[in-house]
């Protein structure tokens, strides 16, 4: 479980070597401006419109893909197809179709968009919301397939019609599932549309680029704790939301829930402990009615606030034309090296990630007091954006593959850290309390009696985990040298939509290659031993 | 595998139950429903009239199983023909939902759905009737509570279970509302697909005669058994093997002669 830290070795030996002077007093002072964030009003405001936007396009965003997705999940069920015309081949073919919109990036599809619609509030949505419907679909639609079907079957031979059996046979098994991952695109959302920002689409993450690139570092801390508040709000609410809903963690890990199909979701109703008073299942229902009562008007406020015009999005500049000349060019690129550097930062920043959380659980182990502090550590982590950890990095280190790995890496390091503390606080370990009965110490305690409980559930986490950062490397490409992802920026900097198409498609088939090995090893981590 | 040594087909006796001017309940003829190496159900004729209480005996693998998901509509013979109080199965799909709603299923696994209350899970039988507010309604609020505490007084549940998710029931209490959402179906014909296989032999005969109890001159039982020491409530038994009916005859009527030819001399668990 520790061992993906191994890749520390070579980076730390390569560190040296890209650091660059001057860096350090300027680290200094961004970390000294931490506590002293600026309370100027004008800044404070502008921060705040910043995040108001930030958390609109997020909202937006999610809603609309959520609705999407869910009709997609349903559109690309076997069980559905087969419930309610016998047939399932519809399905399967949607399936492949999703794969496309899935494999590209949200930022990409926010600068296409740029490109295609020009500056508008609806596109920084619609980036979000294509991509997530895609992934929602695919997660929903699994997660339904792999719910039993004999109630169903029951139903359907009792004469009911298909909807309102698949509606009352599917639905509440599924409602967990689906509410907690949709809690986890919301948290999602909101990082996607800060990332949004930073490449001009708007909100607060612009506000922070520009700070930082102009190393008003005050500034931007008073951006950052904002954001930080207003994440940690979120991701409390919906922890609580899900304790009042009684719904599985995010992530099964500690227990036998994780499904192997639903890769984040942690699908698995059964088993979990059924603490229900009596009258709690029709309340719950009646809970989450309002709640959607009250949504639906005010995202549709929000909508008005924000002026977004969904039909801007139908109203496309002239394409340039694809020139057959240029395609020499698409050619002439070097694919060898563009993809081998993609793939080698993958892998660095997938090891810092996976390998570091339980690394540094391990360091922190004997001290309580350090746990709030890795908890901040990785609050702070999952809040800031890749790119700007780069430009951050940046001032201290060469651009290069290596300082783009940090960048994806810490990013990502936030989100298994937290992850991988959840679940070890969940986790029963009769063995480690054992262990420590017989005097080992809280380290070696924690490392063999808990960890090695978690381990296949967290690595099967982390292998997920790094096909998301396949996909996300392209976000780190504005520091440099970091393969595909530099390229394609630059092809779209320059309007090379002959370049840019050929970078796309290359991209999306090594993100399905990936997906496809991720899936692989996952299968292979959960199956039973 | 080898192939079974042809057998003359036996011919369908009419059953005690069924009189000339009555429409079966259930009737099929000639049913046959392929299979690895031999049909599952080969040329098999029977017709179950109300009020009869039939059981359906044979070895594992004589198609018992087949029989009764043939008879519930979702297994479809390659040949044959099927009829539940006379009519064909109906091609339209709202007309074939009426003719299914008419036949209740007891499962061996039960099939409730575990998240849902237990008044939730009564009402589902209902849905075939219910349109699409009272089915969302059923997820959201407590329908027909008087309806649902009459149906498991019969099942001899008290109706402070009402509100408890399926889940958090006894195997024993499963097994009786499972009953209780067919009451509430209310179908003219009941199938039971071994429902007793897998209890113990006290709950098993409880069940048995809940299940007998609820056959009235307009609802006929077929219910396939494991366990011949079982027949007494029965009116009818049939007898398959290797798909084929053996014997269809009174149930009183059936001696060890018959069983041994049934189970090849091996009866199975008679008895704890």
């Amino acid at each position: 479980m520790v061992a993906p830290a191994l890749v520390l070795i070579p980076v730390l030996v390569l560190l040296p070597g890209l650091v660059h002077g001057g860096g350090i007093d300027l680290l200094k002072e961004f970390l000294q401006a931490a506590i002293t964030p600026s309370l100027d009003p004008l800044v404070l405001g502008s921060a705040v419109s910043g995040l108001g936007v930030t958390v609109g396009i997020a909202l937006l965003g999610w809603a609309a893909s959520a609705l999407l997705g869910l009709a997609l999940a349903l559109a690309s069920s076997r069980q559905v197809w087969s419930s309610c015309c016998g047939q399932t081949w519809p399905a399967n073919f949607l399936r492949r179709l999703l794969a496309v919109p899935r494999s590209i990036h949200e930022l990409l599809w926010g600068l296409l968009l740029l490109q295609l619609i020009g500056l508008q509030p609806a596109v920084a949505i619609a980036a979000i919301a294509i991509p997530y419907a895609a992934l929602v679909a695919r997660v929903l639609s699994d997660q339904i397939d792999a719910l039993p079907s004999g109630a169903l079957a029951a139903l359907r031979c009792a004469g009911v019609a298909a909807p309102q059996a698949l509606v009352t046979a599917l639905g509440p098994p599924l409602l967990p599932g689906l509410l907690s991952y949709g809690g986890y695109r919301l948290e999602c959302a909101l990082r996607s549309a800060t990332l949004l920002g930073v490449f001009g689409l708007g909100g607060l993450g612009t506000e922070l680029k520009l700070c930082l690139q102009s190393l008003e570092f005050h500034e931007l801390w008073t951006g950052l704790w904002l954001l930080l508040a207003v994440m940690l709000l979120l991701e409390t609410g919906l922890a609580g939301l899900r304790r009042r809903w009684l719904m599985p963690r995010r992530l099964g890990l500690g227990g036998l829930t994780f499904t192997p199909l639903g890769p984040e979701s942690g699908a698995g109703t059964r088993g979990m402990g059924q603490t229900a008073r009596p009258d709690d299942l029709g309340r719950r229902g009646r809970e989450m009615v309002l709640a959607l009562v009250v949504l639906g008007p005010l995202l549709v406020w929000l909508a008005r606030a924000m002026g977004v015009q969904p039909l801007a999005l139908l109203h496309w500049q002239p394409l340039p034309n694809l020139g057959g000349s240029s395609w020499a060019s698409v050619l002439a690129l070097p694919w060898p090296q563009l993809v081998g550097s993609t793939l080698l930062l993958t892998l660095v920043a997938a090891g810092l990630a996976v390998g570091l959380a339980p690394l540094l659980l391990l360091v922190i182990a004997p001290w309580p007091w350090a746990r709030p502090l890795l908890q901040l550590t990785w609050a702070l982590a999952r809040l800031w954006p890749p790119p700007l950890s780069a430009l951050l990095l940046l001032l201290l280190l060469k651009p290069g593959l290596v300082t783009a790995a940090l960048a994806l890496g810490f990013h990502n390091l936030g989100i298994l850290g937290r992850l991988l503390l959840e679940a070890s606080d969940d986790y029963q370990a009769p063995a480690e309390i054992a262990l420590q009965g017989a005097g080992v110490g809280p380290r070696l305690a924690l490392f063999y009696g808990r960890f090695s409980g978690l381990a296949r559930s967290y690595l099967a986490y982390g292998a997920y985990r790094s096909d998301v950062m396949l996909r996300e490397s392209v976000v780190v490409g504005l520091v440099g040298a970091a393969g595909l992802g530099t390229q394609l920026l630059e092809s779209l900097s320059s309007f090379a939509w002959d370049q840019l198409l050929g970078l796309l498609v290359v991209y999306a088939l090594l993100t399905l290659v990936g997906e496809d090995l991720s899936d692989r090893a996952r299968l292979q981590l959960l199956a039973p031993a | 595998m080898p192939v079974a040594p042809a057998r003359e087909p036996v011919l369908p006796n009419p059953g005690p139950g069924v009189s000339s001017q009555e429409l079966p309940w259930l009737e099929l003829s000639q049913i046959t429903v392929p299979g690895r190496g031999r049909p599952r159900l080969d040329r098999v004729s029977l017709a179950i009239g109300g009020g009869e209480r039939v059981a359906l005996l044979g070895p594992s693998g004589a198609g018992k199983s087949s029989l009764l998901a043939v008879a519930n509509g979702q297994l479809k013979p390659s040949s044959g023909s099927l009829r539940w109080l006379g009519a064909p199965p109906a091609r339209s799909g709202r007309a074939r939902r009426r003719q299914q709603a008419r036949i209740g299923t007891l499962w061996q696994d039960l099939r409730l759905i575990e998240e849902l209350s237990v008044q939730q899970n009564l009402n589902s039988a209902r849905l075939a009737t219910w349109g699409w507010p009272r089915a969302l309604l059923n997820l959201l609020w407590p329908l027909d509570t008087a309806a649902n505490r009459e149906a498991l007084a019969q099942v001899d549940l008290g109706a402070e279970l009402l509100g408890q998710p399926v889940s958090a029931l006894s195997g024993g209490q499963r097994q009786r509302v499972a009953i209780a959402r067919l009451l509430r179906q209310d179908p003219e014909l009941l199938l039971a697909d071994e429902p007793l296989a897998s209890l113990d032999p006290r709950l098993a005969s409880e069940l048995l005669q809940l299940l007998l109890d609820q056959v009235t001159p307009r609802r006929a039982l077929l219910l396939s058994l494991h366990r011949p020491d079982l027949l007494a409530g029965f009116d009818r038994a049939i007898g398959l093997r290797q798909g084929q009916v053996l014997f269809d005859q009174p149930a009183s009527s059936i001696g060890p002669a018959d069983l041994a030819a049934l189970y090849d001399g091996e009866l199975p668990g008679s008895g704890p």
